[in-house]
């Protein structure tokens, strides 16, 4: 288990250490010109990403002592947005993991609404936020053969780099966080109250513009 | 459950050099000129005049003989601050380190930060805090202005400051204390921090007179720099305070409405109608642009802000309402908006606070030739709400013993309000005679789906007649009657409801600003 999470750790802080490192990579690059708000070549302002990610997921409950496990899966992502300037594209993501608990099975949608900036506009450096829904189907095996459903409030931040901005197909990668602010879970013990979990995300897509 | 070490040694310096090189690559952002060009301006044709100046400058930016020279500056227009993404995220990170240093000087606990806290804080990701209802709904939101202003005082856009608005915020989180990142600190710091933050620049604006020199033109910068103290220090320090120059064209308003009011108030409970003690407040209203018409991609060159001060609180109403986006349909009868919320009240009755985003639609009807009636709906998300609440079994909210161990300003908990997303709707109706309302009618719903603090759903309603009787010139009297209901659904096996309602009247003198 410990090579487990010290693996995933590596590749977290890695992942991590080149997002820090860009705001200098991006300086160490050719001044920008004025930019068009369309995108160079046959390139459109809608966009389109799809992906896969690797995360972490920790739920805990604020009220409780006890040490919740960090939990590892893969994830797929896909988003869909439009361009309003080289700076800013807005759009939504759709984010969706499925997670073996020793209980069962969680399988969480999140449902965002993002925002995605680029500071420096020829650059592929960008930073991410946003706000939404998620949806969690949790499967306690020991209780009942159907999920306990329930909603949360989602919300994101997170950055990355996009190699070939500007053109019509180019690749991200990315850094993400999650908040999933649950309230309630059903767990084989019980009902744990006040739950937050919490999703780090390395991944990388395609992008289509 | 399985206990995890998850900090070797090896990692944990690691991440010590990361967030140093994030430092780095911040500081290093400041300390070089970043030669960009101004931001360009969205697709579609100009809509604005900023808009046009934007699109100029771009065009134009490789500098020939004879430009003028604040192209070369990379300022958007000659009154404009000088573009600097980096300067705006290092101005950030001074921010952070300047409250950092304000909380330990009042001896907060939270402020002992060391790169152990900023590695906890990472590991164990967002929680809920437990801190004031005035500190989270207030405090927060003017700490996250002061981030949106580091954006907008280097010359970057309105969204591109709410992207150094939630850079900021989440850096604070995580690195500015030593408890746990908050959630609702980061969604409170950051949509707060954008519509006051917007508001105060353009407020700012307002008390400046470029124009002027001498005393009279450093007091109205001293007085802006009240506002917005972080583009009122950069203009200090890179002399525009002193520059003769035109206002940046997008920072002047089309239309400018303010009133104040003074007066008492009377509030009560389902228990007694009105309480026998009046409360004393001072009201200010003020309208920036025209909202009621016009298409506009340019987020705040409307907005309406309600400031209330004293009558159950020293600030017992907040309220700022922005228009990110408006559109005319059916020829210009109906007006579309799109509209970013900032609430927040608080008296010895109740409290409620949220962040939220709506569309609304407009219609505006002269009646003769002298009067109109204007009526708006709107409907919307409310990313945030608070409101407080009790534990069932509980009727009253037991006083928080000060332990002092905390220091100045940190709160231990428990706390007495609830947090959850939800949904808000209402229509308001506007009477006026002269360009001067005489009779407004209000009403509002809200939903709270409370997910942290008691399990429940919350029903908001507010409705508010106000009467104005002009008098001589500007002055005016009024009456106004609002009531404010609260239902709460508890999710308990019993389904528990509550049910509060506060009427109020108040009785107070008016005067126009403007």
């Amino acid at each position: 288990m410990e090579v487990v999470v010290n693996l995933a750790m590596r590749t977290w802080v890695r992942a991590l250490c080149l997002l820090a490192l860009a705001p200098a990579m991006a300086f160490a690059q050719a001044a920008p010109q004025a930019q068009s708000s369309q995108p160079a070549g046959n390139a459109s302002n809608v966009w389109f990403v799809a992906g896969g990610a690797f995360a972490t997921l920790r739920g805990d409950c604020q009220t409780c002592e006890d040490d919740y496990p960090y939990r590892h899966a893969s994830a797929v992502l896909a988003d869909v947005g439009y361009r309003t300037n080289p700076r800013m594209d807005v759009g939504v993501e759709l984010f969706w993991m499925p997670i073996d608990t020793a209980q069962g099975n969680i399988r969480t949608t999140h449902v965002d609404a993002v925002a995605q900036f680029r500071p420096w506009a020829s650059h592929g450096f960008f930073l991410k936020g946003g706000a939404g829904m998620a949806f969690v189907r949790n499967w306690v095996d020991t209780l009942s053969t159907d999920s306990f459903n329930s909603k949360a409030l989602s919300v994101i931040i997170g950055g990355g780099w996009v190699f070939r901005p500007a053109a019509r197909l180019g690749l991200q990668l990315f850094a993400t966080q999650h908040a999933l602010a649950l309230g309630d879970l059903q767990s084989a013990q019980g009902e744990i109250p006040d739950v937050i979990g919490n999703r780090w995300s390395v991944g990388a897509g395609f992008v289509i513009r | 459950m399985h206990n995890i070490e998850f900090e070797p040694p090896k990692l944990r310096r690691v991440a010590i050099v990361m967030l140093g090189s994030m430092l780095w690559g911040v500081s290093l952002c400041a300390a070089q000129s970043t030669q960009e060009a101004p931001p360009p301006d969205a697709d579609g044709p100009p809509t604005t005049l900023a808009d046009q100046i934007a699109g100029l400058t771009a065009a134009s930016f490789s500098q020939t003989p004879g430009q003028p020279s604040w192209i070369a500056e990379r300022r958007a227009c000659e009154g404009c601050p000088p573009r600097s993404v980096g300067r705006a995220l290092f101005q950030t990170t001074i921010v952070n380190v300047f409250y950092g240093l304000a909380n330990l000087v009042r001896g907060q606990v939270t402020a002992r930060v060391t790169p152990k806290t900023w590695w906890a804080n990472m590991e164990q990701g967002w929680v809920w805090d437990l801190d004031d209802f005035t500190v989270n709904q207030i405090g927060h939101p003017y700490q996250g202005n002061n981030y949106f202003n580091t954006g907008r005082a280097n010359g970057l856009s309105f969204y591109e400051s709410a992207a150094v608005a939630a850079f900021g915020s989440s850096t604070w989180e995580y690195f500015g204390e030593t408890n746990h990142a908050s959630l609702n600190d980061f969604i409170n710091t950051t949509l707060g921090g954008i519509a006051l933050g917007e508001m105060f620049h353009r407020a700012a604006w307002l008390v400046r007179d470029t124009h002027a020199t001498g005393s009279g033109r450093t007091w109205r910068e001293i007085g802006a720099t009240a506002l917005d103290p972080i583009t009122g220090v950069n203009r200090f320090i890179r002399g525009d305070a002193s520059r003769v120059t035109e206002k940046p064209a997008d920072m002047v308003p089309s239309d400018l409405d303010a009133s104040g009011a003074a007066g008492v108030l009377w509030r009560g409970t389902q228990d007694s109608a009105f309480t026998a003690d009046p409360q004393a407040y001072l009201e200010v209203d003020a309208v920036y642009g025209d909202p009621e018409k016009g298409r506009s991609r340019t987020p705040y060159d409307a907005f309406a802000v309600r400031l209330r001060f004293g009558g159950g609180s020293s600030l017992s109403e907040a309220r700022v309402r922005g228009r990110l986006l408006g559109q005319p349909l059916k020829n210009g009868k109906v007006q579309f908006s799109v509209l970013q919320s900032y609430d927040y009240q608080k008296n010895d009755a109740y409290a409620t606070g949220s962040q939220s985003f709506d569309g609304a639609f407009g219609f505006a009807k002269n009646m003769s030739s002298t009067t109109r009636f204007l009526v708006l709906g709107w409907g919307g998300l409310t990313v945030l709400g608070a409101i407080d609440s009790l534990p069932l079994g509980l009727t009253e909210v037991p006083q928080e013993e000060a332990t002092g161990e905390g220091g100045q300003g940190v709160s231990e908990g428990p706390r007495f309000y609830d947090y959850g997303p939800g949904s808000d709707f209402g229509v308001t109706a506007i009477f006026s005679r002269n360009n001067r309302p005489f009779t407004t009618l209000f009403y509002e719903g809200r939903h709270i789906y409370s997910l942290d603090g008691v399990r429940a759903n919350h029903f908001l309603q507010r409705g508010r007649i106000d009467l104005l009787l002009p008098l001589k010139g500007a002055f005016g009297a009024g009456v106004t009657g609002e009531y404010f209901d609260r239902r709460t659904f508890y999710q308990d096996a019993a389904h528990s409801r509550t049910n509060y309602h506060y009427p109020q009247i108040r009785f107070y003198a008016t005067w126009r600003l403007s």
